[in-house]
């Protein structure tokens, strides 16, 4: 076990840093004296949301599973490289295999470090009935299955109007880019896909009033001396958590706009943010609960301009195909 | 349909062009009008698609310039389009793009963004005025006064024009007490105009 305890951070949020930053490291400061977390800090691929129930408590990987882990993704990057499309290959909207970012391995069993199991809390009754009968029996739009009557059933994800906060940044196939830029009174972190820029005061003001909902939310940060604590309330109750904030089965889902999100950047050592969001949303889940992403600092990458929606095609194909379908139907 | 009344309707303007009308070549104004007719299904805006420059900058919606010692990133509350204005070592562009390739330099206290690889896909206006992928522009900000920006921007285009001409105009500061960018993630106002000939028609269609 290599776990190490951060001790201001183990203090503040009893969380867990997997970074490896040597003893000495001081975290740098801006010329206005605020922590330096200015960079790149693309996510990384390969921790699953939810820990396998058989690891228990065990957050992080034994160097023996760790060393499966990393010969499993060195045969994946081989048969990436190599793999064409194979003539049985049916028409999907996934992308080819070597387009896929699958990422560097780490120790890290799951994205949710509490509850300590790193499985997601119980949903409260009200939100399970909620999902269950979400338009008119339908349940929310997640993972696509073909049904396409209108825009509205496909998820806000293949809709292109924004994958929200976390959908945003934990981390999925392909433009997991990350920008924090800092100005006096201000931190934005920037996410290549879709192109969402969140601009974060850090002068106290108040929160906008509660009439005013936005899918990203309203964020306030302040300094708990070297993390950046961001919370944003305001939020709709229109995407979900996890990745694409899209709904896909699995994923933690739907929230309410109630949600009240505390989003701790802490720079462990040079290239390394520990990104911690806790998610407290007592109308959607029995107890708050905290994921953590290691954001790696690479200045190499470039942060590419995601057209979501002015290159979807694939809606009006998946729309006037199933119109075509029907037509067909009726025909026979 | 919704009637929008007078919501809908467009005040008058004055032109910001520099020197007269823009000049199109001959044969480039054809598309101009064309465009001009079917604006409001076919406008980049109608369709909330990224606005491009220098149009983002003059729409009527705020955006917010975030100087940042690494880059100066333009934030734009429409579309949530962005552009990050390198002020390094100049890039070249890579694949076009609608926001485009910003490489930035001090002049003095003014701010020039030279702009390329826009795909020519924005329009300049709501009037249909266009431009291709070849366009170039060039950007300068002069701060005059605490609360008002000089912008001034080249744009170059020998596919479309006879020459380059330029527009200019002041940027106003937002100063409302506790002003910030909210969402305006139009996706949703343009899904119907988009995508509505493709649903289901049921008696009950909503």
């Amino acid at each position: 076990m290599r776990i190490r305890l951060v001790a201001s951070f183990l203090l503040a949020a009893g969380a867990v840093s997997f970074g490896q930053a040597p003893a000495k490291w001081t975290a740098p400061k801006t010329a206005w004296g605020d922590p330096d977390l200015e960079g790149i800090w693309p996510g990384n691929m390969g921790v699953p949301m939810q820990r396998p129930e058989a690891l228990g408590t065990r957050a992080t990987l034994t160097e023996q599973e760790f060393a499966q882990k990393e010969e499993a993704a060195k045969k994946q990057a081989i048969a990436d490289s190599q793999s064409t499309v194979a003539s049985d290959s049916r028409v999907g909207i996934g992308p080819p295999s070597y387009w896929t970012e699958r990422g560097v391995p780490t120790k890290q069993t799951s994205l949710i470090v509490d509850p300590p199991n790193g499985r997601l809390p119980a949903l409260t009754a009200a939100e399970i009935k909620l999902r269950k009968e979400a338009r008119g029996g339908k349940g929310f739009p997640g993972e696509w299955r073909g049904e396409a009557e209108s825009y509205a059933d496909l998820n806000i994800y293949y809709r292109c109007i924004t994958r929200g906060v976390l959908g945003s940044v934990i981390p999925v196939v392909y433009n997991n880019g990350n920008q924090i830029l800092q100005m006096p009174g201000y931190v934005i972190f920037r996410n290549e896909m879709i192109h969402e820029s969140r601009v974060i005061p850090l002068d106290g003001r108040p929160h906008l009033s509660q009439d005013i909902r936005l899918y990203m939310g309203d964020p306030r940060g302040h300094w708990e001396g070297n993390t950046l604590v961001v919370e944003t309330t305001n939020f709709t109750d229109s995407d979900a958590i996890g990745s694409n904030g899209a709904g896909y089965p699995g994923d933690p889902g739907h929230h309410s706009a109630e949600l009240k999100l505390t989003e701790r950047f802490t720079r462990v050592s040079a290239n390394t943010i520990n990104y911690q969001a806790t998610i407290d949303d007592p109308k959607t889940w029995t107890r708050p609960w905290t994921i953590l992403i290691e954001l790696k600092r690479n200045d190499n990458y470039q942060l590419l301009e995601y057209a979501c929606h002015e290159g979807n095609v694939a809606m009006g194909d998946i729309l006037s195909g199933a119109r075509a379908e029907e037509a067909a139907k009726v025909t026979k | 349909m919704w009637q929008t009344g007078s919501i809908g309707a467009e005040p008058a303007g004055q032109s910001v062009v520099e020197g007269g009308p823009i000049p199109y070549k001959p044969e480039k104004l054809a598309k101009k009008k064309e465009n001009y007719e079917n604006r409001r299904t076919n406008d980049p805006e109608a369709k909330c698609y990224m606005p491009g420059v220098p149009r983002a900058n003059y729409m009527p919606y705020p955006f917010q310039i975030v100087q940042s010692p690494k880059g100066i990133l333009m934030v734009y509350e429409f579309a949530s389009a962005n552009r990050f204005v390198n002020m390094g070592k100049p890039q070249e562009a890579g694949s076009d793009t609608w926001m485009g390739t910003n490489n930035g330099k001090w002049e003095g206290d003014t701010l020039v963004v030279d702009v390329t690889g826009l795909n020519g896909l924005a329009w300049f206006d709501r009037a249909g005025d266009y431009a291709s992928n070849n366009l170039h522009v060039v950007e300068r900000y002069t701060r005059t006064d605490p609360y008002h920006i000089r912008y001034e921007a080249t744009i170059e285009d020998p596919s479309v024009f006879t020459k380059p001409w330029k527009i200019s105009m002041p940027l106003y500061k937002v100063v409302d007490k506790n002003a910030q960018l909210l969402d305006f993630k139009c996706v949703e106002f343009s899904e119907e105009l988009l995508y509505g000939q493709f649903k289901k028609q049921t008696s009950s269609t909503k």
